[in-house]
């Protein structure tokens, strides 16, 4: 699924965030990425998601070389991948509900299947009866949540995450990670981000670990 | 469509309501722009009916010396009716110029005196058709007042030029201030919708990292520009409509004095709704500017 040959990302001449990385994740596998703070994780899932541009290498996800994405190609790869982030990334005006159909409604997925859909997510999140809260009304767990539901609701082939269970306390953490697992099991390639060693320990699946930029351990 | 349509109007509805403070301003200045524009378009209107009225009706008068003979008031006449500009022409006798002036101005009456001593001349009156050029009639009208028997020719088509330059001259000072007002308009509605796009910058950014179409996430502050430009534009036009209405009195007074145009007249439906698409566009510019660097 993700194929990282050389990459490399420099900021300014001599400050290099990933130095020479090359890394595999396979189709319908579940991997953490792991470091100290400072590490690239946080870089790598942003070239990624193609927030950034590598200065050097290679980067295919799904088939797709990401560096001979076109606008409009990025638009259509971001589609097929969800995203969670430390710091939930809700829409606070929009309620749990239109945060989550909302990733739907740029697909253009007809309005009945869009809810129906929206209404599956949400019930297997657990958060169901809270769909016309606004997120800010929402515990951290259940915004982080609504956070999976908008990542799965379409669908997608691969969800990264980055420091998701980064503001959660450690019971919270795990259940969000067992949605990951959950997630994972139903097909979806999963790449969580995160430097809390204990919870990759728990949960017990490959690591890939940076330091520095490099990687320094892929087990 | 209709979805997407109605998705870009309630948010761009929302967030026009959320930033009101900001709208509000931009709301103002493109009221004050196109109530400029509208208030000189009204004038210029008045100005153009007037210029047509007198077009109409001008005339040209050959007033006749007291001694002229009737062959010089027939060659006149010939000279007068075998011009194509003339559309009638009219012999008014100096006892008929006395019945008139005693009719038109009855309190002068008396100053104008009695049928032996009247001071009016004979002339003739010559209506004008409408199409002929200023500068052919000009050199005619001259012409005219070198024959025998003629004291003088009076054209009130000069007047009628000058009102036309006065029209060109209120449009085209209308024209350039509504420009700058409406530059500035535009300006203010691309720093409100920026402040918008800054205060939602999180939004824009899991919209992209969702694969938003670009039109999907510029639409709404499009959309929240062109609000504000038909908002401003109603504002405009409801304001000089009741402006017109309350100054209706004395304005209609005036008008009658300088213009003869009758009552005065609001815009026409046309123009409404041309200065409602117009505050639109330019807000709908606005908006675009300031989200045009959206990727």
């Amino acid at each position: 699924m993700i194929e990282i040959d050389g990459l490399s990302k420099r900021y300014a001449r001599e400050v290099f965030a990933l130095h020479d990385v090359t890394m595999r994740v396979g189709r319908g596998e579940f991997a953490f990425l792991t470091g100290p703070s400072g590490a690239g994780k946080t870089t790598l899932l942003r070239i990624l998601l193609r927030q950034e541009a590598p200065t050097a290498g290679r980067v295919i996800v799904d088939g797709r070389n990401l560096a001979a994405l076109g606008p409009a190609d990025v638009q259509r790869y971001r589609r097929t991948i969800g995203f969670v982030f430390q710091d939930f990334k809700l829409i606070p005006r929009k309620t749990v509900f239109e945060n989550v159909i909302f990733a739907l409604r740029i697909l253009g997925v007809p309005d009945v299947q869009q809810r129906r859909r929206t209404f599956q997510v949400l019930k297997w999140v657990g958060l169901q009866h809270r769909a016309n809260a606004y997120p800010l009304e929402l515990s951290g767990g259940e915004q982080q949540r609504v956070a999976i539901a908008r990542a799965l609701v379409n669908e997608p082939v691969l969800v990264l995450a980055d420091e998701p269970t980064g503001n959660l306390d450690p019971d919270l953490a795990l259940e969000i990670m067992n949605l990951f697992r959950e997630m994972n099991a139903g097909g979806t390639t999963v790449l969580v981000a995160t430097h809390d060693r204990e919870l990759i320990h728990h949960v017990g699946r490959r690591t890939i670990a940076l330091d520095h930029g490099l990687v320094t351990e892929s087990a | 469509m209709i979805a997407g349509l109605t998705y870009f109007v309630t948010e761009a509805w929302a967030s026009v309501w959320r930033g009101r403070g900001a709208a509000i301003l931009s709301v103002l200045t493109i009221a004050i722009a196109v109530f400029v524009l509208g208030l000189f378009l009204l004038v210029a209107g008045h100005v153009q009916r007037t210029v047509e009225h007198w077009s109409r009706s001008a005339e040209l008068s050959v007033y006749l010396h007291d001694g002229s003979t009737d062959g010089e008031r027939a060659a006149v006449r010939s000279v007068l009716r075998a011009t194509p500009a003339v559309a009638a022409v009219e012999f008014v006798s100096k006892a008929d110029a006395l019945t008139r002036f005693r009719k038109n101005f009855p309190e002068l009456a008396p100053a104008a005196g009695s049928g032996e001593d009247n001071p009016l001349p004979a002339s003739f009156e010559v209506r004008l058709g409408s199409d002929q050029s200023a500068a052919a009639l000009e050199r005619w009208s001259a012409r005219v007042s070198r024959m025998p028997g003629v004291a003088d020719v009076r054209y009130d088509r000069r007047w009628l030029d000058r009102l036309v330059s006065l029209g060109t001259f209120v449009r085209w000072t209308g024209l350039l201030l509504a420009a700058v007002l409406v530059l500035a308009a535009a300006l203010t509605v691309t720093n409100v919708v920026r402040l918008s796009l800054h205060s939602r910058r999180d939004e824009i950014e899991i919209m992209e990292l969702v694969g938003a179409p670009l039109s999907f996430i510029r639409g709404p502050f499009v959309g929240e520009g062109m609000i504000q430009g038909g908002l401003g534009a109603v504002v405009a036009l409801v304001l000089l409509r009741v402006a017109l209405t309350l100054a209706a009195p004395r304005l209609s007074a005036l008008a009658a004095g300088l213009f003869d145009v009758g009552r005065i007249e609001f815009l026409s439906g046309l123009w409404v709704a041309g200065l409602i698409v117009g505050g639109m566009a330019v807000g709908c510019l606005g908006g675009l500017v300031a989200s045009r660097r959206m990727r």
